[in-house]
């Protein structure tokens, strides 16, 4: 063969199988006497060039023992090899066969030699390449691009024969792209396996997923149905030349059948998409939905996925697998019908799956299963349910598999994959596939349960930490929002409060402890039953603050002492704004520890920022907190709020502090619409931290529900006074608490003259009761507060404590007050 | 309120028995305000005589007769037009007080004079409230305390009032060892603010003041904004005033409420007595309103320069040092 090729090279213009073979005559004395074309062409002398010489000229080497057999030794008929050298001078190694011609006396003639061009193998193995292809167990073909004509192996035409390729003109574009671009390419599709059912019609189209190789851009029409059974094939076109002129002349194909791998790139690539697709969220109905769309269409039909009530309740399930008949809410379901008309429980809704039920049968043994109509107890199952059963019959599903969820240990619920008449029965494939997606929806739909759980607490405990319904006061009408973190932060610990002072005063807070979770909600509790309690002894705004200061000063060492293993082991960092407003002089007192300041929208329109000293963070210490003191005009609405409504959007203060003005000045009906419209206009869908906003809207007491008076440290007054609070009482159309109110003014403005200093005061003020209050510039606070049996002093204030409704003391910048409440007749 | 003062007779009428059957109340009660207008707090009364007297069941007959002489005055009294009187402004001496006593016709005052213990009256404690404006001052500190009075002609008229509040002043710092600069001044505001400048000229270091006259006030408090004394930051007011005055000026005015309503009702309440009862001893009500703390008094800043006022007296007294500011 090596010679035949290298002849074929040489002469590329020279078929070597030529139909002449090479003879020529050699007479007994070894000169040529005759010579053949096939001769010729064999060793390019012509006839005239070679007869009368001797044979022996031809001869490459003389030497070669192989070329003995040219003496004609006895032997009458001979073959061998022998070197011969062509015209041009290369050397050929050829079988010569040798065949003397005989006379009538029996004697050699001459002799007739043959060069054997090694005809007979190449015929041979011309035939088995014949062979190979027919009987190919590999489709195969070849296209001739003159004839425009097709030669197929059996094998490729029994698939013909079934409708596929040459029909399709997909491929017969590639084959034409093959045939004019001179290169191989692969052509990919996919072929709905003919099956009974209807609307099963040849569908091919390029395959999409990643392979080499252009492709078809596969088009996306697929309406249904992507689990009925498909093959898959490839196709290899490679051009076929002319090997002398290099011209193609026709294209040849092998097709493969790539079904297994086509579905096992299949599941591989629906895994892949698991991933990226299940779970994106922390919401336990999103990640079950997640898996039925992703399921539907290419896996199943039709798909369920239910879980245990313990489960959307929050709770713990119990570990391991669910024995016995078991009560199911469906979270999500999906198929290839808009609206899921298979569904024959709605979302949402509980059902009750008798032990035998394959969705109770895998969740009792915690491994996935096969059943369909082949299965009794799947037919058991379905029968006892009419809309079960209606809906099997309608669509006619007929295969299916249940898979738990199980993520942990924890078994969740289950996810039933259907197949309906359209599709070929699951396999053990789908089987491994489905519990591979439902084990990766597991793991989502446990995320987001123990998030919803923690979550869930950490809310409540925040909720509970934060005021439900602000007390009733009248010196400020409020609203307030407390928004919680989008999910990606959890809880915080920022907190809002309203507390009533004495004297109808009111304390206005907003707090923000740093941080989220548990924590951040647990110390936001802390300081604000704190405030609540230091608000209560009436403190002064800068005053409270320091206190404030040193609870969490103390708060952190105790932390750090206490449980030094525990995560969160940080300083405290908190900021709190604490405001006092007085509807009778319309002043607002204001500290704030490091919290970002109020802005009031006064009556006549204008926004402004309130300047504060911002002050230092609460527990850094040491440094003080400084009072501010404004004058409101009746009806001024103040904001306060956290951080988060300022930062949410573009992390500058100052341009949130704008944005929050131009918001608070927009006109709207009510303090509700103010705070919602605030919120919206600041903050985006999902807030990355939380935020608190409390509006008031400033009241102011009027001369005719206020009165003051001036008294002198003259007992002698205590008269007059009684006498002047029973008529303002008269005034005031009180006349029926007049007997109580003149006995604490009386009472309570004889404890001033004697035990206070000058300048004493007694104020009358009608709001939702009378308070009566008596001031002196003493810092001596009465710490009589209660009276013990054998005490001389603070009888009187144990009777004023038996009368009213509510007394006690506060300290102002200028002595102390003394204060008593009664509730207006009629209340 | 005094000890004197009975409890006020609830609601309805007593029965009638004297009088000429009219069931008519005679005010007398000549205009204050210039050009013989009645003023506010004039009107208030009248109006709170009114209503007092309807609820007793009788009608209000006006008369603006301010002596004896007058025409008014005498028909009333000859022609019996009333079953009784109560009388307005009276003076010191005061002959239409005399004038019915002599007839034996019934009638109460409004303030005392010479003859407060013959006759029923309702007054207010002027004495004691200015007293009581002095005190209120001394409590915040002040020392210099001024006292504004009404028009130098209504005090030489004798007007009650008038001397009766200079008295209280003047008791008062005396019982605090302070000097009285008490100055007369027209009910007008061009006068409140003349009556401002000469305080200041006369010490300058005056921090406070007490005032009588209400329709000086704005005045004052205009000469003070001139002076660039802030009320109550650098200067304290307190005064005797009716509500609405005291609430008309910015800040409001700290003031002892003069209690038009309530007088004119005690004042009605006499007079039925007097009716109903001719025999009864006169009854005395004497009203002691308190200070209303409103906006213009606050604790005393000594004017800058002016010696420091000592504290704290319970230490000895040490003497300054020479060249210290403090």
């Amino acid at each position: 063969m090596t010679n035949r090729r290298a002849l074929s090279d040489q002469h590329p213009d020279r078929s070597a199988h030529s139909p002449e073979p090479a003879t020529a005559t050699v007479s007994p004395e070894g000169v040529v006497t005759g010579w053949s074309e096939g001769a010729r062409r064999l060793l390019g002398y012509h006839a005239s060039d070679v007869v009368g010489r001797t044979a022996a000229d031809l001869l490459a080497t003389v030497e070669l023992s192989d070329a003995i057999g040219y003496t004609l030794t006895g032997s009458r008929e001979w073959s061998g090899t022998a070197a011969l050298r062509h015209q041009d001078g290369h050397r050929l190694d050829l079988t010569l066969h040798c065949y003397p011609s005989l006379d009538r006396n029996d004697a050699v003639q001459e002799f007739l030699v043959t060069a054997a061009m090694d005809a007979p193998e190449a015929e041979h193995d011309q035939r088995m390449l014949e062979w190979a292809f027919t009987q190919s167990s590999v489709a195969m073909s070849t296209f001739s691009k003159g004839s425009r004509g097709w030669r197929l192996n059996p094998i490729a035409s029994e698939k013909a024969a079934t409708g596929e390729q040459r029909a399709d003109e997909g491929f017969l574009r590639h084959i034409d792209r093959v045939a004019q671009h001179a290169m191989p390419l692969r052509y990919e599709r996919r072929i709905p396996v003919p099956s009974t059912g209807p609307g099963t019609g040849p569908v091919a189209s390029a395959e999409s997923g990643p392979g080499t190789g252009p492709r078809e851009a596969g088009s996306e029409a697929r309406p249904r149905a992507r689990s009925s059974p498909q093959r898959a094939w490839i196709t290899e076109m490679w051009p076929v030349r002319d090997p002398v002129t290099g011209e193609v002349r026709g294209v040849a194909t092998a097709t493969f059948d790539s079904s297994e791998e086509h579905w096992a790139r299949q599941r591989l690539a629906l895994l892949n998409e698991a991933g990226a697709r299940i779970g994106t969220t922390l919401s336990v109905t999103r990640t079950a939905q997640e898996l039925a769309d992703l399921a539907v269409p290419r896996l199943a039909d039709f798909v369920s996925v239910d879980l245990l009530d313990s489960v959307l309740r929050g709770e713990e399930p119990v570990p391991g697998p669910v024995d016995a008949a078991v009560v199911l809410r469906r979270v999500a379901h999906q198929s290839g019908a808009e609206g899921v008309p298979e569904a024959s429980v709605d979302l949402g809704e509980a059902d009750t799956y008798p032990s035998f039920s394959p969705p109770a049968r895998c969740l009792a043994t915690g491994r996935p299963l096969l059943s369909g109509t082949d299965d009794p107890d799947f037919v058991r199952w379905i029968e006892q349910d009419e809309a079960r059963s209606a809906s099997v019959r309608g669509y006619g599903f007929h295969s299916i598999m249940a898979v738990p969820l199980r993520a942990r240990g924890i078994t969740l619920g289950v996810a039933v994959f259907v197949r309906n008449r359209s599709s070929a029965p699951f396999e053990r494939d789908d089987l491994i596939l489905a519990e591979e997606l439902a084990g990766r929806a597991a793991v989502g739909v446990d995320n987001a349960r123990r998030y919803t759980l923690e979550r869930g607490n950490a809310l409540t405990l925040q909720r509970s930490l934060l005021p439900r319904e602000l007390p009733k006061q009248a010196a400020v009408e409020v609203a307030y929002r407390y928004l919680p973190a989008g999910s990606s932060a959890g809880v915080g610990g920022d907190w809002f409060d309203v507390v009533p002072l004495s004297g109808t005063r009111v304390a206005l807070v907003v707090g923000d402890v740093v941080g989220h979770g548990i924590h951040a909600s647990a110390t936001m509790g802390r300081l604000r039953t704190a405030v609540r309690t230091l608000a209560d002894v009436d403190l002064p705004p800068d005053e409270l603050l320091t206190h404030l200061d040193d609870l969490v000063t103390h708060l952190t060492s105790d932390d750090n002492s206490q449980a030094q293993e525990e995560l969160y082991t940080g300083e405290v960092g908190a900021t709190c704004l604490y405001a006092v407003y007085d509807p009778v002089s319309r002043m607002c007192t204001l500290a704030s520890a490091g919290h970002p300041p109020p802005a009031v929208l006064l009556p006549d329109g204008r926004v402004t920022v309130i300047g504060l000293s911002p002050g230092p963070l609460l527990g850094v210490g040491g440094l003080p907190f400084e009072a501010t003191e404004i004058e409101l005009p009746e009806g001024s609405l103040l904001a306060f709020y956290t951080d988060g409504l300022l930062e949410a959007r573009d992390h500058d203060l100052g341009v949130g502090l704008d944005r929050l003005c131009e918001a608070l000045a927009s006109p709207v009906p009510s303090l509700d619409v103010t705070c919602d419209a605030m919120l919206k206009a600041l903050l985006p869908e999902t807030p990355d931290d939380d935020v608190a906003l409390l509006l008031a809207r400033t009241r102011a007491l009027h001369a005719d529900q206020v009165a003051a008076w001036a008294l002198p440290a003259d007992p002698a007054i205590v008269a007059d006074a009684r006498a002047q609070a029973s008529r303002q009482l008269t005034a005031w159309g009180l006349e029926e608490i007049a007997f109580v109110t003149e006995l604490v003014v009386s009472e309570l403005v004889t404890n001033a003259i004697r035990y206070g200093d000058v300048p004493i005061g007694l104020r009358l003020i009608r709001d939702r009761s009378l308070i009566c209050e008596v001031s002196d510039a003493s810092n001596t606070a009465p710490h009589l507060r209660r009276a013990r049996t054998y005490d001389e002093g603070g009888r009187g204030l144990h009777m004023v404590a038996q009368l009213t409704q509510g007394w006690g003391t506060r300290q102002t910048s200028r002595g102390k007050t003394i204060w008593a409440e009664q509730p207006l007749p009629g209340n | 309120m005094g000890s004197e003062r009975g409890e006020p007779v609830a609601g309805v009428d007593a029965p009638v028995s004297g009088g000429g059957g009219a069931r008519m109340l005679g005010l007398l009660y000549p205009p204050a305000g210039r050009g013989r207008l009645y003023t506010e707090m004039q009107l208030a009364f009248i109006g709170g005589v009114a209503e007092a007297a309807t609820i007793h069941g009788y009608d209000l007959l006006l008369s603006p007769s301010d002596t004896e002489s007058d025409p008014s005055f005498r028909r009333i009294l000859a022609e019996r037009l009333v079953d009784g009187l109560i009388v307005m402004e009276i003076r010191r001496d005061d002959d239409r007080v005399d004038h019915l006593a002599k007839a034996g016709f019934p009638f109460v005052t409004i303030g005392r004079n010479r003859r407060a213990d013959e006759t029923s009256w309702v007054d207010l404690d002027f004495a004691g409230l200015a007293a009581g404006c002095v005190r209120h001052l001394a409590d915040l500190g002040h020392r210099r305390i001024a006292f504004v009075n009404r028009s130098e002609q209504l005090f030489h008229s004798g007007y009650g009032f008038a001397h009766l509040g200079l008295e209280g002043y003047t008791e008062a710092m005396a019982e605090l060892g302070l000097t009285t600069h008490a100055y007369l001044c027209d009910d007008a505001v061009v006068a409140g603010e003349k009556v401002l400048e000469r305080i200041l000229r006369d010490d300058p270091a005056t921090t406070s003041l007490v005032t009588m006259n209400e329709a000086a006030l704005e005045g004052l408090y205009r000469g003070l904004t001139r002076h660039g004394r802030a009320v109550p930051r650098d200067f304290s007011i307190v005064g005797v005033a009716a509500g609405h005055w005291a609430e008309q000026v910015t800040p409001q005015l700290t003031a002892a409420e003069i209690p038009a309503k309530e007088m004119s009702r005690i004042g009605v309440e006499l007079i039925v007595e007097r009716l109903t009862a001719p025999a009864s001893p006169p009854r005395h009500v004497l009203l002691k309103p308190l200070i209303s703390l409103r906006a213009s008094t606050g604790p005393c800043r000594p004017v800058p320069g002016s010696e420091p006022e000592p504290e704290v007296s319970e230490f000895p007294d040490i003497p300054d040092f020479p060249g210290s500011d403090f």
